[in-house]
């Protein structure tokens, strides 16, 4: 006989195991069996990667930005690609990483805000929810070793409380008042944390998009309590012509 | 020609579910205390992720834990452990002991000895009989307990007074040697029943209580900078 | 009481439009019709006492099991259709040691009952390409005696999965007589051996032959553990009677 409760059969709960008995995993499959999974192949590495995101706090919100560059290995395939995605009202998530596996988990997003949107029960997703979500849904595809490619932030106010965090493909998540994905956490990071840490409370937005604007972006996104703004892609000012004193730069004689 | 045959050959590039993060988690039992800390760095090779993802976790009035390893894992295995300590409480309507906790984290670990847990725990507490209490573990499988040796009592030389500034200078010390240490400190202390350690505790600057019960036991927790370079 | 059939004692899972459900009704009947079983707490540890039926002087008696071992802390006494309670004592023994395993720790007698109660109105369940566990209801009774960091403790269980404990219960065909007799003799301060001679004289009382050290079991869960009473131990209790 079979001893442990929850494979007795119905009533029953595939995720709660109400007889505290253990091992709950081990319970016979009685679903469809797929014939094909050794022939599916998953995402082993990223195709079409976008970089950096950055994110601050400031005193009314969350300022976050990235790049519109996607690329196909080192060629600079898609140029205006959009990486920052607004989720409800309160929140925008911005993305690293492959930008496909991006596009899925905004349709995961999408389906998550319909579901959330026709339950009519009063209640709203706000950024930390969002957050965890995203964070369960990372981590349970790293488990079976199918990873989302991608390095998120997520960011947003809600009833007054300000919300900043990461999640990876390997579904680790922290939450800081700086956030930096991909090149941006090794260069801006750092010069990030020394504008922001201990200023969160203070810095006004258009001192915090002077921060994120001396850190390069292209797209600038800012949540508030009256909600998300995302501008068109914008272009900065660059100027190379120092590097055409830099030996071993570019095209040179010598 | 070596070269030439691994280039011929197709190169199996595999993802890596794994990551280390960092950090330092310790514990040290007392005769009728036992105290649990760790440093609330989060890094990944140079980088600093965050200077504060708390890595020690008070599961009941009796019991604290602490992970070490990979953050991912980590938290998600303080998830499984509270929701099981959730469920027992349901079955068997009270708080689950240390010891049963420490012999589930066993049963939990060793359950996933294929695709393990990447995270090194340490639980501390009080035992059923009000003694403090260490349990240490690996990836999988058994677990240590510090316990004093048949017919001994516990180091009475080593009072909570003396524990604690030695639990700082520890860290202090692993901040400066260790890239991976720094940014914050948490040390959560459990006391048995009528503790007498209790008086010393109350002139520590910033400690907060976290006790739940009304059991006895009693939980609290003290936070501390760690130099953040 | 059942006089009226109808077509709603078949069906294990229909209500009848009283709200009864016949054939738990019916197994509860059953127990009724088994022999005499006591259970009795003390302060000590719990007492429990069964006669058996020995039916022929070529039956060996001690054949006749009717208290058996959960765990080292558990022990349980029936009555009814005793094959029944195979199935939930090799339940109760199971979670028992899967208690152990997991948590390091002897399961409380009250989470072992209600295991078995779990198990005991599984009746007449099944999940598409599941073949169902059981088809009808246990028709036995169980008084499940323990100890644990409560202290010693009685439950019984009963067909519809309904469990509850007691200081002292009596069960079987000769109950209503001596749950009258454990009323009137049970007392809060009762030592062990007041209660195996109290149970011995409950079962004196409502069995038909003379009462021996060969037609009853007497057992006993005590801090020591779970033990049944040999049958030196047996007689030297009767002697005592």
């Amino acid at each position: 006989m079979d001893h442990f409760p929850t494979n007795w059969g119905r009533p029953r709960n595939d995720a709660f195991d109400a007889y505290g008995t253990y091992p709950i995993h081990q319970r016979p499959q009685n679903g469809p069996k797929d014939a094909f999974v050794d022939g599916v192949q998953r995402t082993q590495q990223p195709i079409v990667t976008g970089t950096s995101v950055l994110a601050i706090k400031f005193k009314d919100g969350i300022m976050m930005a990235a790049d519109t560059l996607a690329s196909y290995g080192s060629l600079a395939r898609f140029k205006d690609v959009q990486r920052l995605f607004p989720v409800g009202d309160n929140t925008v998530i911005g993305a690293g990483g492959d930008m496909s596996d991006f596009q899925h988990i905004q349709t995961l997003l999408d389906g998550l805000t319909i579901d959330e949107f026709t339950a009519q029960d009063g209640h709203t997703l706000g950024p930390a929810e969002i957050h965890e979500y995203l964070a369960q849904v990372m981590y349970a595809r790293r488990s079976k070793m199918n990873p989302l490619w991608n390095a998120l932030l997520v960011g947003g106010v809600k009833d007054g409380k300000k919300f900043l965090a990461f999640v990876d493909l390997l579904g680790t998540t922290y939450s800081a008042s700086t956030l930096a994905t991909g090149y941006g956490a090794h260069i801006a990071q750092p010069l990030l944390r020394k504008a922001v840490e201990g200023y969160e409370n203070v810095l006004t937005e258009e001192q915090a998009l002077k921060i994120i604007e001396t850190n390069m972006k292209y797209q600038v996104a800012i949540i508030t309590e009256e909600g998300v703004r995302i501008s068109e892609s914008k272009t900065l000012d660059t100027h190379w012509s120092f590097a055409e004193g830099i030996r071993g730069y570019g095209a040179q004689a010598q | 020609m070596p070269a030439m045959v691994s280039a011929a050959q197709p190169v199996q590039r595999s993802f890596n579910p794994y990551t280390e993060n960092g950090g330092t988690i310790l514990a040290i039992a007392g005769a009728d205390f036992s105290v649990i800390a760790g440093d609330t760095r989060q890094s990944e090779g140079y980088s600093i992720q965050t200077r504060y993802a708390p890595k020690v976790f008070r599961l009941t009035d009796k019991a604290v834990l602490a992970v070490n390893g990979f953050a991912a894992d980590g938290n998600m295995f303080v998830k499984k452990v509270r929701q099981r300590l959730e469920w027992y409480r349901h079955a068997h309507a009270k708080d689950m002991p240390i010891r049963a906790i420490a012999r589930l984290i066993q049963t939990m670990l060793y359950a996933r000895r294929f695709f393990p847990f990447y995270v090194y725990n340490i639980l501390g507490g009080i035992e059923e009989d009000g003694t403090g209490a260490v349990y240490s573990f690996d990836l999988l499988i058994y677990f240590k307990n510090q316990t004093p040796a048949p017919g001994t009592a516990f180091p009475k030389h080593l009072p909570l007074s003396t524990v604690l500034p030695l639990v700082i200078d520890s860290f202090t010390s692993a901040t400066e040697r260790h890239i991976e240490v720094g940014d914050g400190l948490e040390i959560y202390i459990v006391l048995s029943k009528g503790s007498t350690a209790l008086q010393s505790l109350q002139t520590i600057r910033g400690i907060q209580e976290l006790t739940a019960t009304n059991d006895g036991e009693r939980v609290f927790v003290i936070r501390r900078e760690l130099k953040k370079d | 009481m059942f006089l009226t059939r109808s077509e709603y004692d078949r069906g294990v899972n229909t209500f009848s439009p009283e709200g009864r459900l016949f054939q738990v009704e019916y197994a509860i009947e059953a127990i009724k019709l088994g022999s005499t079983t006591v259970g009795i707490r003390t302060p000590e540890g719990v007492v429990l006492a069964v006669e058996k039926r020995v039916q022929s002087p070529l039956l060996e008696s001690n054949s006749i099991e009717k208290i058996m071992e959960i765990d080292t802390h558990l022990g349980c006494a029936m009555s009814g259709l005793t094959a029944d309670a195979r199935t939930m004592i090799d339940h109760a023994r199971v979670t028992a040691q899967n208690h152990a395993f997991t948590y390091d720790e002897r399961i409380k007698v009250e989470s072992v009952t209600q295991a078995v109660c779990d198990l005991a109105l599984r009746f007449g369940e099944s999940v598409h390409d599941e073949e169902a566990m059981m088809s009808r209801p246990f028709g036995v009774a169980l008084l499940i005696a323990g100890i644990d960091e409560l202290g010693p403790q009685l439950y019984h269980t009963d067909p519809s999965g309904t469990f509850v404990r007691y200081d002292a219960k009596a069960i079987g065909s000769g109950s209503e007589a001596a749950q009258s007799e454990l009323q009137d003799k049970w007392h809060r301060q009762m030592t062990l051996r007041e209660a195996q001679l109290l149970t011995l004289n409950v079962l004196k009382q409502v069995m038909e032959e003379k009462l021996d050290q060969h037609n009853v079991q007497l057992a006993q869960v005590t801090p020591k553990g779970f033990e049944i009473l040999d049958e030196a131990s047996l007689k030297e209790v009767i002697e005592a009677m």
